[in-house]
């Protein structure tokens, strides 16, 4: 068979979903080194990831939700089109060794047809935030108690092109819970909306309760992770799958 | 272990250079081993890990069961500042251990412009400055690279140097300093280097004192120990098939310099441009051969899942059987997507052909180095291109589909006349017109990078002043002037960095002490020009009372003693001598790797021999 040939004939595309972790050794790489981290590993795996025709063919690789440099994960989705069938224990065997220290492999699945775009489905993002505390504990309570009860809250999004208010109480789901950790840390966890129109980031939100609520931490010293990825509620590894 | 918080690693642009865990990368416990080994190269992570020697270094050292080798780079303004502020000192990227721990610190040292950076890191790392003055237990503090060919304006930094490649020495190296650390360190730190200078290639500059005449003019070396030999020369692999390599480099998180598999098709280049310390001190010319390339190809790209490949060497389309060589690679990775590139073209269609099966589509823009503007120009550098073959690469590629060509070429050679620089001017304007007389409309993008000569030891051009920067300034102005054409693109180089790089290429040992006060007044990375700071030298100079132009700027006589022939790369100096009588003739020398021997005596004097597959040699 010729080369030509051959790959019509396998053009039946495969669309595999992956949870994955962006752990500490990796908290300090972009988003876009983490992809092509995670294309040479899957390239080190030979996994048969399909290919964009063109001049300068690309893995065909999304993700659901860009990653800030700095924040670490627990959830990571990513899609992945192969040009051939693979079993999932075979791809998550043949992948696990090829994965660098600081991304673990937490979910595999086949998908059922082409799944809708991660990062479409994902409207729900929750972190954690464990940050030093330079006050006592009431004072960070009564800060974040503060921001839970406002109805609006403006933040100044400064961003090397531009700077623009925005309204940020919009995106908490309900509301950010606040608990003493030990070594005098401060635990946050909030629940974010992405939503079309925007979202904000976590560090935002710390900032300005820093900034416009006294909570007694300095925003510069916070471990952020991310903890979850969601659709409707749901976890991302099932979702947005479309009947074949 | 040094410990990096949140709040720094923040503060700081692209922290991933300084955080490691790089696929690849090692990470032995150092109690488990005998030796330390931290290699550098005193730039930022981007550059350093680009360097394609200390990658090769790297993976064979650590390939030994009894050595731990890490890597360390220069950590940029904003880092250094935190690092001081906070009293933390260099560290290494693998176990972040503190560099002052280890056994021994190489620094690769690429070019001149790097030497105060050198000063900075031990600085930072808490070593002594002057190797004179390091304690019993302080690290070994090791040079390499090209600038060994005269690194006398920085011996006084360093306890020893490897001159050549490095892939057999640094073992040996090893070998002595552990069985000398198992002897329970007999003679302590001096005798371990007067061990080291037995070494074929070491040069331990602590044993040689250089005299100068009443003149104050440099007359020889003078050794102070039996062990130091009289010239250190340097070491070469003689089967590049049979060496130690690379086969599971390194692969950075974050975006560097030489993103990519390099996969070294040969060492040296004999084409013998005058100019060009790299031609004649990286003789004779070795091939791999096809099949070990192919091996090497295909383990590195296992090994990193790296979809670039770079075939490098200094004139990689003269592989004597690249050819076949890129049909097979194609044919091995054919369906994995891997693209592959030649660094350097050479200028004629058959490289084109090749740039074009191996880009396939992908044509971004097209490097060549005619190096000067006019015929006779290049006849003095024996630089063997004429323009007929310029305009035919520059054709076959224009016909290929590429648009835009970037021209190399030098400002200031010997000899050279107003009417040489302008032919700069002209060759442009004839590759842009070219460009319409075969698409019939304009649209080609003709960028031209000129950079100012520097006279280099171990070449045909060791003896000749360089330009003043008066007369760099001058001819800049005159090319520019000359260039009419708006899809011409100019630049150059800034004239002050390449007449500091003059005074360094060819300086002497009292030259430690002004790096030393520039370093002091503030001077690091000297080569990235939003941080080079003239005056810090100029100051360093005057406060010393050395005149730069003594070592840039006078024609040097036929017979004057060189501070630099004692760590040699083996060419004869009588052959420098007869190129550089030969290039005030215009006589071409050619190549002597497939054509016949024309004396440099590397080959006889380092016991060697030219390998080139297709010749049989
Ligand atoms: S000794 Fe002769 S063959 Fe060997 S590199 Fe020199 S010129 Fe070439």
């Amino acid at each position: 068979m010729s080369e030509g040939n051959k790959n019509a004939a396998q053009r039946s595309i495969v669309y595999c979903r992956a949870r994955i972790t962006k752990d500490e050794p990796l908290r300090y790489i972009s988003h876009l080194d983490y992809a092509s981290l995670m294309q040479r590993a899957i390239r080190r795996a030979k996994i048969p990831a399909a290919y964009s025709e063109g001049f300068n063919p690309h893995m065909k690789m999304s993700f659901a939700s860009a990653l800030s440099v700095g924040v670490t994960s627990d959830a990571e989705y990513m899609d992945l089109e192969l040009s051939e069938m693979m079993a999932e224990d075979e791809i998550a065997e043949c992948l696990r060794p090829a994965l660098p220290n600081g991304v673990r492999l937490l979910g595999l699945r086949i998908m059922k047809g082409k799944p809708k775009a991660l990062m479409a489905l994902t409207d729900e993002a929750g972190y954690e935030i464990l940050v030093p505390l330079r006050g006592a504990f009431p004072e960070a309570q009564a800060a974040i108690g503060a921001f839970n009860a406002a109805k609006e809250c403006m933040y100044l999004r400064k961003t090397p092109k531009k700077t623009r208010e925005i309204e940020v109480r919009q995106y908490i789901c309900g509301e950010i819970q606040a608990e003493a950790a030990e070594n005098d840390l401060l635990c946050i966890r909030m629940a974010i909306r992405i939503t079309p129109g925007g979202s904000v980031k976590p560090q935002e939100i710390l900032t300005l309760l820093c900034e416009k609520f006294g909570l007694p931490v300095r925003a510069e010293t916070a471990l952020i992770h991310r903890c979850g990825l969601f659709c409707g509620g749901k976890e991302l590894l099932s979702a947005g799958e479309v009947k074949p | 272990m040094v410990s990096l918080t949140p709040d720094l690693l923040q503060a700081v642009t692209k922290p991933a250079r300084y955080t490691g865990n790089e696929w690849n990368s090692s990470g032995k416990r150092h109690e488990d081993v005998s030796c330390t080994f931290a290699f550098s190269m005193p730039d930022v992570y981007e550059v350093g890990m680009s360097n394609l020697g200390l990658k090769i270094l790297y993976e064979i050292l650590n390939r030994r069961v009894d050595t731990a080798a890490e890597r360390v780079y220069a950590p940029w303004v904003d880092m250094e500042a935190e690092m001081r502020a906070r009293s933390l000192p260099l560290f290494s990227l693998e176990t972040r251990t503190p560099v002052r721990e280890f056994d021994f610190l190489g620094f690769s040292l690429q070019y001149e412009m790097i030497y105060t950076n050198v000063l900075n890191m031990l600085d930072l790392a808490g070593i002594s400055l002057w190797a004179s003055e390091r304690g019993e237990d302080e690290t070994f503090v090791v040079g390499g690279g090209p600038c060994v060919y005269n690194v006398e304006p920085v011996a006084d930094f360093f306890d020893l140097f490897v001159i050549g490649e490095g892939e057999e020495v640094l073992g040996e190296l090893v070998s002595l300093f552990v069985a000398w650390k198992k002897e329970g360190r007999p003679g302590g730190r001096k005798e371990f280097l007067r061990r080291a200078a037995g070494i074929s290639g070491i040069y331990v500059p602590s044993l040689y004192v250089p005299c100068y005449d009443v003149e104050g003019n440099f007359c020889g070396m003078e050794r102070l120990d039996e062990a130091a030999p009289a010239v250190v020369y340097k070491r070469v692999i003689r089967d590049m098939d049979e060496a130690e390599t690379m086969e599971q480099p390194v692969v950075p998180y974050i975006d560097i310099v030489h993103d990519r598999i390099m996969l070294e098709l040969f060492r040296g280049c004999s084409r013998g441009c005058r100019f060009c310390q790299a031609g004649m001190a990286y003789r004779p010319v070795r091939e791999r051969s096809k099949e070990r390339l192919r091996s090497l190809a295909r383990k590195m790209a296992d090994a990193t899942g790296y979809d670039e490949m770079s075939l490098t060497s200094l004139s990689s389309a003269d592989y004597s059987c690249l050819d076949g060589l890129v049909d097979d690679l194609m044919e091995d990775f054919a369906g994995e997507q891997v693209s592959f590139s030649l660094p350097s073209l050479r200028i004629d269609s058959f490289s084109i052909g090749l740039a074009d099966r191996m880009q396939q589509v992908r044509k971004s823009g097209l490097t060549f180095a005619p190096e000067a503007g006019t015929q006779r120009m290049r006849d003095v550098i024996n630089k063997g291109v004429t323009e007929e073959n310029l305009m035919r690469a520059v054709s076959a590629a224009f016909e290929k589909g590429w648009k835009s060509v970037k021209l190399y070429f030098m400002l200031g050679l010997p000899t050279e006349t107003d009417e040489d620089i302008i032919g700069i001017a002209k060759l442009a304007k004839k590759v842009v017109d070219r460009y319409q007389e075969i698409k019939g409309k304009r649209g080609a993008k003709v960028t031209i990078s000129v950079s100012c000569f520097v006279p280099k030891a171990f070449t045909p051009f060791q003896w000749a002043p360089q330009d003043s920067l008066a007369e760099f300034e001058r001819k800049q102005r005159l090319l520019k002037d000359n260039i009419r054409d708006r899809s011409i693109q100019f630049n150059y180089h800034d004239a002050r960095v390449s007449r500091l790089e003059g005074v360094l290429a060819r300086g002497d040992r009292r030259l430690s002490k002004v790096v030393f006060e520039a370093w002091k007044r503030g001077a690091k990375f000297d080569g990235w020009s939003d941080q080079f700071h003239e005056e810090y030298w100029l100051d360093a100079f005057e406060a010393l009372g050395v005149v730069p132009e003594y070592y840039n700027g006078r024609e040097r006589g036929q017979e004057e003693r060189f501070p630099w022939e004692h760590t040699s790369p083996g060419v004869s100096r009588a052959f420098l001598w007869t190129e550089r009588e030969r290039s005030r003739r215009g006589e071409l020398t050619p190549d002597c790797r497939r054509g016949r021997c024309t004396g440099c005596a590397v080959c006889p004097t380092l016991d060697v021999r030219v390998i080139d597959r297709e010749a049989g040699k």
